[in-house]
This record gives C-alpha cells, sequence and structure tokens, in this order.
C-alpha cells in the first residue's frame, strides 16, 4: 500500500481514467452482448419449440417412425455387424456400453440413407411451421 | 432485456433448416444409442450371438434355382410315370390311378360299396319283384332315359342308396297334410 497524496488532480485524473476505460470495455464487449442478446431469444425459442415437440407427443412419434424405417432400409443389421466387430475386437466378456457407442455411433450416423432422413426432415419443419407462434 | 415471444416467422430459412438438422440429429443419435444399448444387454445376457447359423448348415438349405426343379431341389413330378404292381390282381397301374383302383379292388372304399348295391338292386329286379314302388321307379327310369344310360344308372344307384337307408314312407291316408288338402277342396 503506498500512499498517495490525494490532490484535487490526481482525484480528476484517476476519475477520468476510469471513465475511458468502462467505455472502451463497454465498447468493445457491444457486439458480444447484442449477440448473446440475440442468442438467446433464438434459444428461447429453440427451447420452447423443443418443449412442444416433446409434450405433444410428436418427439415420440418421430422416435417411432425413424426407428420403423431404420429396421425396414437395414440399416439396424448393418449396425449390428459393426457392434460383432467392435465385440470381436475387444472380446466378448469385457466389452462396455462405451466401447460400442464409441465405435459404432459415427459410422452409424453416416450410414442413414438420404431418403430416411429428407422424410424426416420434412416432417419436422411441417411441425415447425406449423407450431411457429 | 425483455423476455419476448418470437415468432418463428421472424427465423429465417437457414436457420429453421439448421434447426430441423439439429432436431434429427438427436434423434439419429438416439436411434444408435438404443441400438448400442439392446446389443450391449444381448451379450452380457448372452442371447446376442443364437440367432446365427454356421455356414455350412446354412449351405445345405440354400435356395435351388434351376429349371425341372422346385427351390428346395426336388423334382415335382416324378412320380407321374412311376408304375405300382397291385397287391391284389398283380396288375401294374399308374401311380395316379393306384389308390382308386385299390379301393375297387379290395372292396373298400364309398364308391366301391356304392357298385356294388347297384350291381346287387339290379340283380334282384330281374329275379323278383321286391316292391311296388321300387318297381315301378325303376320301370319308369327305363322308359323316360332311354338314350342316356349313365342318367338311369345314377338315378338308379341314388334311389338304391336312398331306400336302402330310409324305410318307404308311404302316403299315410289319414296324414294331416291329406286332409288338408281335402278340406281345401271341400272349400
Amino acid at each position: 500500500m503506498f500512499s498517495v497524496k490525494m490532490s484535487s488532480e490526481y482525484c480528476v485524473f484517476m476519475y477520468v481514467a476510469l471513465a475511458v476505460r468502462a467505455r472502451n470495455y463497454v465498447a468493445f464487449n457491444r457486439s458480444r452482448f447484442l449477440f448473446q442478446i440475440n442468442m438467446s431469444k433464438e434459444s428461447q425459442m429453440r427451447a420452447a419449440i423443443n418443449q412442444k415437440l416433446i409434450e405433444m407427443g410428436e418427439r415420440e412419434r418421430l422416435k417411432e417412425l425413424l426407428r420403423a424405417k431404420l429396421i425396414e432400409c437395414g440399416w439396424r443389421d448393418q449396425v449390428k455387424a459393426l457392434c460383432k466387430e467392435v465385440i470381436k475386437e475387444k472380446g466378448l466378456e469385457n466389452v462396455t456400453v462405451e466401447d460400442l457407442v464409441a465405435g459404432v455411433t459415427p459410422k452409424g450416423r453416416a450410414l442413414v440413407p438420404d431418403s430416411v432422413k429428407k422424410e424426416l426432415l420434412q416432417r419436422i419443419k411441417a411441425f415447425l411451421s406449423q407450431h411457429s407462434t | 432485456m425483455k423476455m419476448e415471444d418470437v415468432s418463428l416467422s421472424s427465423m429465417d430459412n437457414s436457420k429453421m433448416e439448421g434447426f430441423a438438422q439439429e432436431i434429427l440429429s438427436d434423434l439419429v443419435e438416439d436411434a444408435c444409442l438404443g441400438l448400442c444399448f439392446e446389443v450391449h444387454r444381448a451379450v452380457k445376457q448372452g442371447y446376442f450371438f443364437l440367432d446365427d447359423t454356421d455356414q455350412e448348415s446354412m449351405k445345405d438349405f440354400e435356395i435351388v434355382d434351376q429349371p425341372g426343379v422346385d427351390i428346395f431341389g426336388q423334382v415335382y413330378n416324378q412320380w407321374k410315370n412311376k408304375e405300382c404292381v397291385c397287391p391284389n390282381c398283380s396288375r401294374s397301374i399308374a401311380a395316379s390311378r393306384f389308390a382308386p383302383h385299390l379301393e375297387k379292388c379290395l372292396g373298400m372304399g364309398r364308391n366301391s360299396s356304392r357298385i356294388a348295391n347297384r350291381r346287387i338292386a339290379s340283380g334282384n329286379n330281374t329275379n323278383k319283384s321286391e316292391s311296388d314302388q321300387e318297381d315301378n321307379d325303376d320301370v319308369n327310369d327305363n322308359d323316360w332315359s332311354y338314350g342316356a344310360e349313365k342318367k338311369a344308372k345314377k338315378r338308379k344307384s341314388d334311389k338304391v342308396f336312398l331306400h336302402s337307408l330310409k324305410q318307404p314312407v308311404h302316403l299315410n291316408p289319414n296324414s294331416p297334410r291329406r286332409s288338408k288338402s281335402m278340406k281345401h277342396k271341400n272349400d
């Protein structure tokens, strides 16, 4: 702690320095602030729509539809074959869920056929436009 | 900062597309995870490899796609040309005609008993008259179907069959029907 002579000039100087620093801080972060405000509106909206999706049972229906389509197009058997490879690699006794998930999910997501994706997207967009407000 | 509800129409298409893609990828991830859990449980409970068959037995039952042979590999009309020897009369009969021939030959089965009954009836008719009704019927039959022998035979056999089953019901003069008709006539 050093003792400073609190002269009036010094006080004015300190005050101005503080003001300048405050202004710079606000100016620099204004764009970030704005972005966060907009994002929070959008994320609120997304959260609200997600909630609607769940509450109206549409998410369950979409899940069932996706499941049926994936079985029909043979995706399930393909991914099961991938799982078999992981099991043979790690050994039948020591396979964990994490092993399976890590080994299978990225390839599994890529294996979903485009037609299935298109159809699901259509339904989701229809729901979004229907329940926009 | 007010908590406003912004309508989706203010959201432009690219953002909506992005949002829909996000929802889709969540759903796909759910499906993947679900499958992983199922597989993991099957492995730990020991039923994962149950429905697999080994390669050898798979080859045994493969679908056959050759001409003249069904999908199991069997020839479907190989019994057409074969002939069997009848144990009763020692004749060789074609396979598709073997069962009916055996029926007649051994004297078992419905048709053969019917024919036998008919023969008995026709034999009796020529020898002695059993009942007036039956006689008249048979004589009438012969008169009606002079050229159509088959029809006569069929009718005869049917009549014989029926008569052998039922007792002949003669019209009872005191039956209520008769009296009814008489009543109407009087009125």
